[in-house]
């Protein structure tokens, strides 16, 4: 058999969730190869179809027409879209017809929602014994917290990584939408095991995932090291508790930054040589590891005299020919004018219908001889008549009659 | 039916620190029978703490015994021919393998991705790098820091800085590494399942720079194509977000109309908010700096947990920043028994954190504390790999084990 097949191809995903951490992790089984079709309400879109920026609490989102949010089409790609208003029985009904002709559920409503909503895994197994159904939550379906809402900043917050993130003298800082994604590519590794097991028994299962938990899992060598000796770990800006120098450091220009860390005193010799000062390298202030640790800020200092007046790229450059682990701090213009990233073609160009050309970012692996399946996300019920009439089989006038029902839009 | 989900998996992980082995992990806390080579010295993160108040000791790292549990150990010195004899030998045994070296690393010792696909054809080679295994920063060095300012999230942090004249910062722990672990355990199942239907195997690539990328997605493409801001510096102080209260910090995200209704009433309906704008979300942009001094004011008289539980209650979308010690005391990670007790012959017994992902048929489960250096070369290499006893010895006395 050839072997650039996707790897899940002729699996079926159903996905009732919407703004990041759901949509994104079904976005990952698409793009290995899944069919993934994302149910919405024409009424209740996903939110990130028409809002600008998210989730910044005191920004302005502004609106955009709903197929226009880049939210929304940078974490739903290579899905189809069908409108189902599940506040009427026939849009639940079909709902549900259409979660059973499918391998994998995925949600991120309100713990209860999916049941309240005859959408449950009790439900739903009673007709498809061997479904797998993911409901990921802010924390977790049980327990005195289930019913507590939270985004991405929050579960952040709660989890523990906000608490040791940022300068050591100031406070504390919350992660972007960056915890959905992280979020979401976890929650798809469980559903992927889950669909593993069953392949081999034949067995479903329904998976509960809590998002603050999924931050705790990513700090659980420092949870355990508290366990072990009691000390709460803090913030330590770009430090590390051994390596020194080990910063981020003012090139010359507005807000340009270089992040430079050496691991080594080969490294350190190596660097002292780059900066034109190798008599550093003898200093007994920085001549080990231990003694460049303990005179840091001093050694920081000489690094950032050096760096201030000159340009960053061509300081990147000269530090990682000498084999040095540096980089540019990038925004988002350095990140697309990148050459390495262009050249392993890290973006993905789509032609989206009613904005054009996009390049957006792909998935975050390659496989050899296999290209992955990342097409443009899709417009809102734009799939309407292939699921409705290809997979569940209705007929034009039922249809109609959906629409004039405004079940479907 | 309780059982694991990914046994008669067969995974070799030549890793160290904290992408590959946290990988390896996630694999062996489901069922994988995960084969942890270290060379004789071990992985260097076992040099790395926290370490207990007995000081440091390479069975005693929580950074290796975290990232590490599930597994087997063995020692291997990849350096002596006769040690990579018994590396080949592995790799025909192995689905998997996991490699977190640079990419010219395994291929100078003559173990290039063609001639381990030759050897085993059906092998599954995760390959994970800073910069991926192509392209013109290929053999780039870069690590935790490295990597989260390349790949742009670090330019973002701290996210509501007041100073544009203070250096961006990396997230907290080693956010790359575990981003990377995952992200690899991801596409590695997916293959494996891929698998089962052509039978052979695939090289997959995972760059740590296009791991972190993935995660600013969205800030990326809003900042081309919406035109919004891209710094760590908001458009106007915070408002919510971050507050500070009487004993740390909360994160507030009254964003929809309804929070914000909900937040007044918490607040105690103080006399600013009587103005009928304040259901309004474009007024409340607009406006939000005007009260922001007396919400602050108010906020700092409260308990981060007792205003988080009252608020969550009525409906706000709100969490306390919580320290280490508050993770480990949190009564609804509790409640779901997030925390497993594991027993290691050297550290003892501790808490460890569990996973997020609570599986009805298959639960995750720590089924063997982290391995001592070197504790199963004779279970893996005489019993899996059928070595004899005599074998053995002679290898261990060449130094290859």
């Amino acid at each position: 058999m050839e072997n650039n097949v996707l790897p899940l191809q002729g699996v079926r995903v159903v996905d009732f969730s919407w703004v990041w951490a759901g949509p994104y992790s079904a976005m990952l089984l698409a793009a290995l190869g899944a069919e993934v079709i994302k149910v919405e309400g024409h009424k209740r879109t996903d939110l990130m179809r028409h809002i600008v920026v998210w989730p910044l609490p005191d920004a302005a989102p502004q609106e955009v027409p709903p197929n226009q949010g880049m939210a929304f089409n940078s974490v739903n790609m290579s899905k189809k879209s069908v409108t189902l208003d599940l506040t009427k029985l026939e849009g639940v009904q079909l709902a549900k017809q259409l979660a059973v002709m499918s391998d994998i559920v995925v949600d991120n409503l309100r713990p209860g929602s999916m049941v309240r909503l005859g959408l449950g895994y009790e439900e739903l197994r009673q007709i498809r014994p061997d479904i797998i159904v993911v409901s990921s939550s802010s924390r977790g379906q049980k327990g005195p917290e289930k019913d507590y809402a939270g985004y991405a900043t929050i579960h952040h917050a709660i989890g523990g990584g906000a608490y040791i993130t940022g300068y050591a003298d100031d406070a504390p800082c919350h992660s972007l939408g960056d915890t959905d994604i992280m979020n979401a590519t976890t929650t798809a590794y469980a559903a992927l095991a889950a669909l593993y097991h069953r392949m081999q028994t034949g067995e479903g299962q329904f998976i509960d995932y809590s998002q603050c938990e999924g931050v705790s899992s990513f700090i659980g060598d420092l949870l355990l090291g508290y366990e072990m000796n009691s000390q709460i770990p803090e913030r330590m800006g770009n430090a590390h508790p051994k390596y020194a120098p080990h910063n981020v450091y003012q090139c010359w220009g507005v807000d340009r930054w270089l992040a430079l860390e050496v691991h080594s005193d080969e490294e350190f010799a190596t660097l002292t040589g780059v900066i034109g000062k190798p008599e550093l390298a003898e200093d007994p202030r920085f001549a080990s590891m231990a003694s460049r640790k303990k005179n840091e800020s001093e050694l920081d200092q000489v690094i950032e005299e050096w760096t201030r007046a000159r340009d960053r790229d061509w300081m990147v450059n000269e530090f990682c020919q000498a084999g040095l682990a540096a980089a540019p701090s990038r925004d988002a213009r350095d990140l697309y004018a990148d050459p390495h990233l262009r050249a392993r073609h890290a973006f993905v160009t789509v032609e989206h219908p009613e904005v054009g050309e996009l390049e957006l970012v792909g998935v975050p692996w390659k496989m050899s001889d296999c290209e992955m399946a990342v097409e443009r996300a899709p417009l809102l019920g734009e799939h309407n008549d292939y699921v409705l009439r290809e997979l569940l089989g209705l007929s034009q006038a039922e249809v109609a009659d959906l629409r004039r029902n405004e079940v479907i839009m | 039916m309780a059982g694991d989900a990914l046994s008669g998996i067969k995974v070799v992980e030549l890793a160290t620190m904290v992408s590959g082995p946290y990988c390896g992990k996630l694999l062996a806390d489901m069922g994988a029978d995960v084969i942890k080579v270290e060379p004789p010295e071990g992985d260097s993160s076992r040099q790395c703490g926290p370490f207990p108040k007995s000081g440091p000791c390479p069975e005693h790292s929580a950074l290796f015994l975290y990232n590490n549990t599930s597994k087997r150990g063995v020692t291997l010195n990849l350096d002596k021919a006769e040690g990579l004899d018994v590396f080949k030998r592995l790799l025909r045994w192995a689905d998997v393998l996991i490699d977190n070296h640079p990419p010219q690393c395994l291929g100078n010792l003559g173990l290039s991705w063609e001639a381990m696909h030759k050897l085993n054809p059906a092998l599954v080679y995760t390959s994970i790098t800073p910069y991926g295994r192509t392209g013109p920063r290929a053999d780039v060095k870069g690590d935790e820091l490295a990597i989260m300012h390349a790949a742009g999230l670090g330019n973002l942090l701290p996210t509501r800085s007041v100073d544009v004249s203070r250096a961006p910062v990396k997230m907290g722990g080693y956010a790359v590494g575990y981003h990377g672990g995952v992200t690899a355990a991801l596409a590695t199942l997916a293959t494996l399942l891929g698998r089962m239907k052509t039978g052979r195997g695939r090289l997959i690539d995972i760059s740590l720079q296009e791991v972190i990328l993935a995660l600013v997605r969205v800030n990326v493409a809003g900042t081309r194509y919406h035109g919004t801001r891209w710094s760590r510096v908001p458009d106007r102080p915070p408002a919510m977000g971050r507050m500070k209260t009487s004993d740390g910090y909360i994160v507030v995200g009254a964003i929809e109309n309804h929070h914000f209704r909900a937040l007044i009433e918490l607040m105690g309906n103080p006399e600013w908010a009587a103005a009928a704008g304040w259901d309004s979300l474009a007024y409340r942009v607009h406006h939000l700096m005007d009260v922001a001094p007396m919400m602050d004011e108010w906020m700092l008289q409260q308990r981060k947990d007792d205003v988080h539980h009252k608020g969550a209650k009525m409906g706000i979308a709100m969490g306390p920043i919580n320290s280490a010690k508050d993770v480990v005391t949190n009564k609804q990670y509790a409640a779901r028994g997030y925390f497993v007790e594991v027993e290691h012959p050297e550290a003892g017994k501790h808490r460890y954190a569990g996973w997020p992902y609570k599986m009805s048929a298959t639960p995750a489960q720590v089924r063997r504390p982290a391995p001592l250096l070197g504790q199963h070369n004779r279970e893996v290499y005489c019993d899996s790999l059928g070595y004899s006893l005599e074998e053995l010895e002679r290898l261990q006395h060449l130094g290859a084990v």
